[in-house]
């Protein structure tokens, strides 16, 4: 089957360029920086043999053979918990952003139905960007309790109205260009223009926003993992390993070494990656 | 001025109204009874009746909430639920650290980012500027908590200059005090002082490319002239309005970083009320941030017009 597509030609222009702006060098420090530590955390079963969660005789153990990065102060494998640890910090923002997107891309549509949607819409989202941050995130544990869902929900919920704006703002702008207006004229109905012209065409800047999201979601993680109100133990996650070394500093600062160096790596990937396509898009 | 009063006032106001019911209801909304945990695992049901008739969570919600708002309005929170003493007085205690931790490291945004930003659009020394530049992008790439961590191992293991932690009155014991904000202080301050940096920076280079700085060039006015009399009253509006929305992310940041350097404030007692379950003390701290964050903002945009008369409230 032949299918013929020509009218989409500045979607796919712009497109072209978010490709342009992650072959620069900030885009491909970027993609190798997250690429590392995601494969580390996808391998982590067969990079090491360990249990993250199995307690040991030794705690506090210097590197060795057994145990390449040490032991915790229980006595569990620490290259094994930073590893898994990657793995959790992974599967909560790759559900909690998309979600957040979701959300905040469906609120956007309805908000593009009718003035009084709008309104409505605009609202909620000023309400929730009227708890900075992480208060929100305190706001949701006090009714849920600390634990992996209720981490996701924060993280998914404090970005809803960012991914919202956004779409809104170019839906405000794509509706009134002529091929929207040529759509209606040929009889599309409201719903089909806003879904078939209009949204694919108002989508490519949530790209960049997503890479910000991911970010922020291992903020947020780690920042209710330090107030003892994330992932509930013994998970590991990177924010819990962070936390769960500062009482050693003094003493065994190779604790915090390796979870800092993961973290750090991770997020600023992630930054990378945005400032990359976002200069992509923009060029 | 009038129609700031008409217009964005009762706005604001609004929004309070719609975050304090929001909080209010998200509380209710608590899967168990806080007179049931209060009463302790052998009460008969007639004390935990008593308990909940004492605190008022018998009444209907919708009065139980106006009540709350008169006792907000009043000043007088009543008794805290778990942690023990009166509402007010742990949140005028915690109240009292943090705004001390946010006002210094507010101060030391402003401290590390203008001559940042102006020192990076003076045309000097480019590679240091683009090291300046690198500098602000992984600030702002590093969480909190991670930058904390870094600072105590690197002042307080590692040099051994200034505590990893704690906290002294800033009345009784200043220099003492001042040692232990530092280090909270500036790690509160970094991710802040970058994004400041950043658009202080790209004001003043869109300032320094207008045409009024064009023709004071041309007669000759010289350059530090240009940048503090032209391009820096025309770049600090937007930073203002930055550096406002900055301080929500001070509030909400110094959460965590009370809890890295055991900094005695409002982030710790949130944190105790949320694990305790203690009503009053969380939805009287949410409600207080969230006034704070709107009143901050309010100011900002009151602030942003005195400095760019351009701007009136139509």
């Amino acid at each position: 089957m032949t299918t013929i597509s020509f009218p989409l030609a500045a979607g796919s222009r712009s497109r072209n360029r978010y490709v342009a702006g992650l072959r620069t060098w900030r885009g491909v420090t970027g993609l190798v920086l997250v690429g590392t530590v995601a494969l580390a955390g996808l391998l982590a079963p067969w990079l090491t043999d360990a249990d993250p969660d199995a307690q040991g005789p030794q705690a506090l153990a210097a590197p060795s053979g057994d145990h390449p990065l040490g032991t915790d102060d229980i006595g569990r494998d620490l290259l094994s918990r930073v590893l898994h640890g990657i793995l959790t910090d992974l599967s909560i923002i790759l559900t909690a952003v998309p979600a957040g997107a979701l959300i905040g891309a469906a609120l956007a549509l309805l908000a593009g139905t009718s003035r009084a949607a709008d309104l409505v819409v605009q609202r909620l989202f000023d309400l929730v960007l009227s708890f900075p941050g992480l208060i929100l995130g305190l706001a949701v544990t006090a009714i849920l309790g600390p634990g992996r869902w209720p981490v996701v929900i924060i993280i998914a919920l404090a970005e809803v109205p960012y991914f919202g704006r956004q779409l809104r703002a170019g839906v405000l702008v794509q509706r009134e260009r002529e091929y929207a207006l040529a759509a209606r004229v040929g009889g599309a109905g409201r719903a089909r223009v806003l879904l078939r012209h209009v949204l694919p065409n108002a989508v490519d800047p949530l790209i960049v926003q997503g890479a910000v999201a991911l970010s922020v979601g291992v903020f947020i993680e780690g920042a209710l993992s330090f107030l003892g109100l994330g992932v509930r133990p013994p998970e590991p996650t990177l924010g819990s390993l962070i936390s769960g070394s500062v009482a050693y500093l003094d003493t065994d600062p190779v604790l915090a070494a390796a979870p800092l160096a993961v973290t750090t790596a991770l997020v600023l990937g992630f930054t990378l990656l945005a400032e990359a396509l976002n200069r992509g898009a923009r060029s | 001025m009038r129609t700031f009063l008409f217009k964005r006032l009762p706005s604001a106001l609004a929004v309070l109204v719609a975050a304090s019911f929001t909080v209010f209801l998200m509380l209710r909304l608590i899967p168990g009874d806080p007179a049931t945990t209060l009463a302790g695992p052998d009460a008969s049901p007639a004390t935990i009746a008593a308990i909940r008739e004492r605190l008022g969570l018998d009444a209907p919600l919708l009065s139980q909430y106006v009540h709350w708002l008169g006792q907000v309005l009043a000043g007088d929170l009543g008794p805290s639920y778990a942690i023990g003493g009166q509402v007010s007085e742990l949140i005028g205690d915690g109240l009292a650290a943090t705004v001390q931790l946010t006002v210094a490291s507010l101060l030391l945004v402003v401290v590390l980012a203008v001559p940042t930003a102006l020192y990076a659009v003076s045309g000097r020394r480019r590679a240091l500027a683009g090291a300046l530049r690198a500098l602000t992008t992984g600030a702002l790439a590093v969480p909190p908590f991670v930058t904390g961590v870094v600072l105590v191992l690197v002042f307080a293991v590692g040099l051994g200059l200034l505590p990893a932690g704690g906290h002294a009155s800033l009345f009784d014991a200043p220099d003492l005090a001042v040692q232990y904000l530092a280090l909270p202080a500036l790690c509160l301050a970094l991710p802040s002082a970058a994004i400041l940096a950043r658009y202080l920076q790209d004001g003043l280079e869109r300032a320094l490319g207008e045409d009024y700085v064009r023709t004071a060039t041309a007669l000759g006015v010289p350059r530090r002239r240009i940048l503090w009399r032209h391009a820096l009253p025309n770049a600090l509006p937007s930073a203002v309005t930055v550096l406002g929305l900055q301080i929500g992310q001070l509030i909400a940041g110094a959460v965590v970083v009370e809890r890295i350097f055991a900094w005695p404030g409002l982030g710790q007692l949130i944190e105790q009320g949320v694990s305790r379950r203690d009503y009053p003390v969380v939805q009287d701290l949410l409600l207080l941030v969230v006034a704070g964050y709107v009143a901050v903002q309010l100011l900002t945009d009151l602030l942003y017009s005195w400095l760019d008369p351009r701007v009136r409230w139509e």
